[in-house]
C-alpha cells in the first residue's frame, strides 16, 4: 500500500513539475553563466553532445572545457568544434591540480577558478541539450535555492544494457529524484548542477568536495547546511546512451549502489522493501494470510499496476517504446540480485581506477 | 563587557538550526562571542557509531564541510555583528554507564581533532596548537538526560589538562564545580531556542579568539543568567545587576548576576 502511494506520488510530482511554466526573464536581465565541462574519454555521441552546447541560445555564457591529461582523446572531438564555432566564448584548460581522490573535481579545479560568472553550471560530457536549455534553467535559481539539478532521461539506447539503463533512469530514478526533493533531501545529479560560486565558496568551493566520490550529493548536503534547497529543472536533460553492454549497466549500478550504501547505510538497508518484486511478494504473502487470496494473482496484479504507472512515467520523461517495457520487467527482477551484489563489497571501479569507499562517502584510491 | 556562549550545537549534529542561522540568532542579541561545538562521537564505541549513522554527530565525512562553513561564517559574524565566532567541537565519548561517559569541548584549531583519542592526549594536541579545552557538564545537569561524570571522576588527574569546567550548561548552577576551586565557565549547551534561557559567560576582553582564550585561562570573567524574552518584551528588559545598565539599551534578555 505504501509503495503504491509512493508510485502515485512520484508520478504526480513529475507530471506536475514538468508541466509547470518556466518563468520568463527579459534577455537584458538574464545573468551570465559559466558552463564547466570536464572531458575524459570519448563516449558514443560525444561530438553531438558537445555541439549541442555550442548551439545554446542565451545572451551571455562561456563554456570552459577542462582536461586532466594533455593527450586527452576527447580533444580530437572538441578541437574541430572550437574551430566550427569561433563566436562562442570558450576556453580549454588543462588541470594538473589534485585536492583529493575524486578525478572529476581535480579536473574541474582550474575551470572553476577561471569561471568569470557567479552562476556556474557543471555539465557532464554525455549530456545533450536543447538550445533553450539555459533559458529554461536559469530563472528558477531563486535566492532560497542552492543547487538546481535535473532528472536525466536515458535516450536513444541500444544494446541490452542501454535499455536497462534507460528503464532505470526514466522510471525509478526520476520518481525517487522527485520524492527525495519533495521530502527535502539533498539528491543531486552531478551531470547537471547549477549553483552560485559565491554560495559554494561558503563551504570552501569545489576543492572541499575533492575527498568524496559523490561530490554531487555532498554539494547538496553542504547547501542544505547553509539552509538552501536543492531543486530540479522543469524538464529532463538527455543522456545519450548509445550502445551499452549489460556488464556496463551492472558495474555502473554496483558503483552507484555502493556509494549510496557508504553515504546512507540505514536507507540502503531498507531499499528492498521499496523494490517492485520484493514489496509485491511481501504484500502478496500478507494478503494471502489474511484473505486467502492467491499469492501469484496479487503479485502479478501488483507488478502490472506498477508497470502501467511506470509506462506513463516513462512517457513523461522520454519517448515510450515497447522495448522499454521489456527492459522494465527485466530490470525489476534484477533489482534484488543487484542489491545483494552492492551489499557484498565496498570497492568501486570508476574511469579506469579502483577506489575503496569509506564511511560517509569518503574515498581512497586502491 | 559582552556576553558569550561557548557550547552551541548546529544541525551538523543534534542541534535544530544551521550555523548561519545561529550566527544571526546570537548576533541579533548582540553576543560578543560564541563557539559552535557540534558533537563528534568516538568512532570505536557502539553508541558513537549509532550516533553517526543517525546523523546526530559529525563524522570524518562531514567534518571538512563543517570546518569550511565555520570559516566563512566567522568572517560574516564579524562583519555583520562584530561577533567573534570560534570554531569548536564537543568530543563525545558515550557509554551506557554515566561514569564512563565524557564530553569535552575543544575550541580553536580543529585540524588535529580526533574523537578517538583520550582526553589527555587530545588536550595536549589542542593546547599545543593554541586551542582551549573545556569539560562539558561534568556533574549532574539536573535534567532527565544522559549524564557524563567521567571527567569529574578524574578531575585531579586532568586539572592541568582542562582550561575550564562548566559551572552551568543550561539554567542550573553546578554547586560541586562552583565550590571546587577549578577554573569555571558557564554555557547554555544550546540545541534550540528553548535552551537560550541559561547561564552565560560575560567577558570584557577584546573580541578576538586569543584574547578570549586568555581571559578564560586567567578566569577574568563573570557569569550571568540570561533570560530569553519574547520579541514583544524586548523593549522593557530588566537588568538588576551591574551588567544591566550597560546592556539594557542593547535590547538583550534579562540578566541576573552570578
Amino acid at each position: 500500500m505504501v509503495n503504491w502511494l509512493i508510485v502515485g506520488w512520484g508520478t504526480w510530482s513529475v507530471s506536475r513539475h514538468f508541466s509547470s511554466p518556466t518563468s520568463q526573464i527579459p534577455d537584458a536581465q538574464l545573468p551570465a553563466v559559466s558552463i564547466l565541462k570536464p572531458l575524459k574519454g570519448v563516449d558514443e555521441g560525444l561530438a553531438d553532445n558537445l555541439e549541442s552546447f555550442f548551439k545554446i541560445d542565451y545572451p551571455s555564457f562561456e563554456i570552459i572545457f577542462s582536461v586532466s591529461n594533455p593527450q586527452e582523446p576527447a580533444l580530437e572531438v572538441l578541437v574541430p568544434l572550437l574551430k566550427k564555432y569561433p563566436n562562442v566564448n570558450t576556453h580549454l584548460l588543462y588541470s594538473s591540480k589534485s585536492v583529493g581522490p575524486n578525478p572529476k573535481i581535480n579536473n574541474l579545479l582550474c575551470a572553476y577558478e577561471k569561471a568569470e560568472s557567479d552562476l556556474v553550471l557543471i555539465s557532464d560530457s554525455n549530456i545533450r541539450v536543447e538550445p533553450a536549455y539555459l533559458r529554461r534553467l536559469i530563472p528558477d535559481l531563486k535566492s532560497s535555492i542552492g543547487i538546481i539539478t535535473a532528472v536525466v532521461a536515458g535516450t536513444e539506447p541500444s544494446g541490452l544494457g542501454g535499455y536497462l539503463e534507460a528503464s532505470y533512469l526514466n522510471t525509478f530514478f526520476a520518481r525517487w529524484m522527485f520524492i527525495t526533493r519533495d521530502l527535502g533531501f539533498e539528491s543531486v545529479v552531478g551531470k547537471s548542477m547549477l549553483f552560485r560560486k559565491s554560495t559554494a565558496d561558503r563551504f570552501g568551493g569545489l576543492k572541499t568536495l575533492g575527498c568524496y566520490i559523490a561530490e554531487d550529493y555532498m554539494a547538496g548536503h553542504a547547501m542544505k547546511k547553509l539552509d538552501l534547497k536543492v531543486d530540479l529543472m522543469r524538464s529532463p536533460i538527455r543522456q545519450y546512451l548509445g550502445n551499452y553492454s549489460f556488464r556496463s549497466f551492472w558495474n555502473r549500478h554496483l558503483r552507484w549502489g555502493r556509494i549510496r550504501k557508504a553515504i546512507a547505510p540505514m536507507a540502503f538497508l531498507i531499499e528492498p522493501f521499496f523494490l517492485t518484486t520484493v514489496s509485491g511478494a511481501l504484500g502478496a504473502f500478507a494478503l494471502n494470510q489474511i484473505t486467502g487470496l492467491s499469492v501469484f494473482i496479487f503479485w502479478f496484479v501488483h507488478l502490472l499496476v506498477w508497470c502501467l504507472s511506470d509506462i506513463y512515467l516513462n512517457h513523461l520523461v522520454d519517448r515510450f517504446s515497447w522495448k522499454s517495457v521489456g527492459a522494465w520487467w527485466l530490470r525489476e527482477f534484477l533489482a534484488f540480485p543487484l542489491w545483494l551484489g552492492i551489499l557484498g563489497g565496498n570497492k568501486v571501479h570508476w574511469r579506469g581506477k579502483n577506489y575503496q569507499l569509506l564511511k560517509g562517502g569518503l574515498v581512497q584510491g586502491v | 563587557m559582552y556576553l558569550a556562549d561557548f557550547h552551541i550545537h548546529s544541525n551538523f549534529s543534534d542541534g535544530k538550526y544551521s550555523i548561519p542561522a545561529l550566527v544571526d540568532y546570537f548576533g541579533r542579541r548582540e553576543f560578543g562571542a560564541i563557539a559552535i561545538t557540534d558533537h563528534f562521537c568516538e568512532e570505536t564505541s557502539l553508541i558513537g557509531k549509532a550516533s553517526s549513522y543517525l546523523g546526530v554527530s559529525l563524522t570524518r565525512a562531514t567534518f571538512p564541510i563543517y570546518k569550511e562553513i565555520l570559516k566563512s561564517e566567522q568572517e560574516r559574524a564579524w562583519q555583520q555583528y562584530g561577533m567573534c565566532l570560534i570554531p569548536g567541537v564537543e568530543i563525545t565519548k558515550n557509554s551506557i554507564l554515566n561514569h564512563r561517559s565524557a564530553h569535552f569541548l575543544v575550541l580553536g584549531d580543529l585540524d588535529a581533532i580526533d574523537p578517538n583519542k583520550d582526553i589527555s592526549e587530545m588536550s595536549d594536541l589542542a593546547r599545543t596548537n593554541g586551542g582551549l579545552v573545556i569539560a562539558a557538564h561534568p556533574v549532574s545537569t539536573q535534567k532527565l538526560e544522559k549524564q557524563t561524570f567521567h571527567l569529574w571522576d578524574r578531575r585531579e588527574e586532568l586539572a592541568s589538562k582542562v582550561d575550564a569546567w562548566e559551572v552551568a550548561s543550561g539554567p542550573y548552577l553546578f554547586e560541586e564545580v562552583k565550590s571546587s576551586g577549578l577554573p569555571m565557565i558557564a554555557n547554555s549547551d544550546f540545541h534550540s531556542t528553548k535552551n537560550m534561557t541559561s547561564w552565560k559567560t560575560a567577558l570584557s576582553c577584546e573580541r578576538r579568539q586569543d584574547a578570549i582564550f586568555d581571559s578564560i585561562r586567567k578566569q577574568k570573567l563573570d557569569f550571568h543568567f540570561y533570560r530569553e524574552v519574547a520579541i514583544c518584551e524586548l523593549s522593557r528588559p530588566v537588568m538588576p545587576h551591574h551588567l544591566g545598565g550597560q546592556l539594557a539599551n542593547r535590547w538583550m534578555g534579562n540578566l541576573v548576576g552570578f
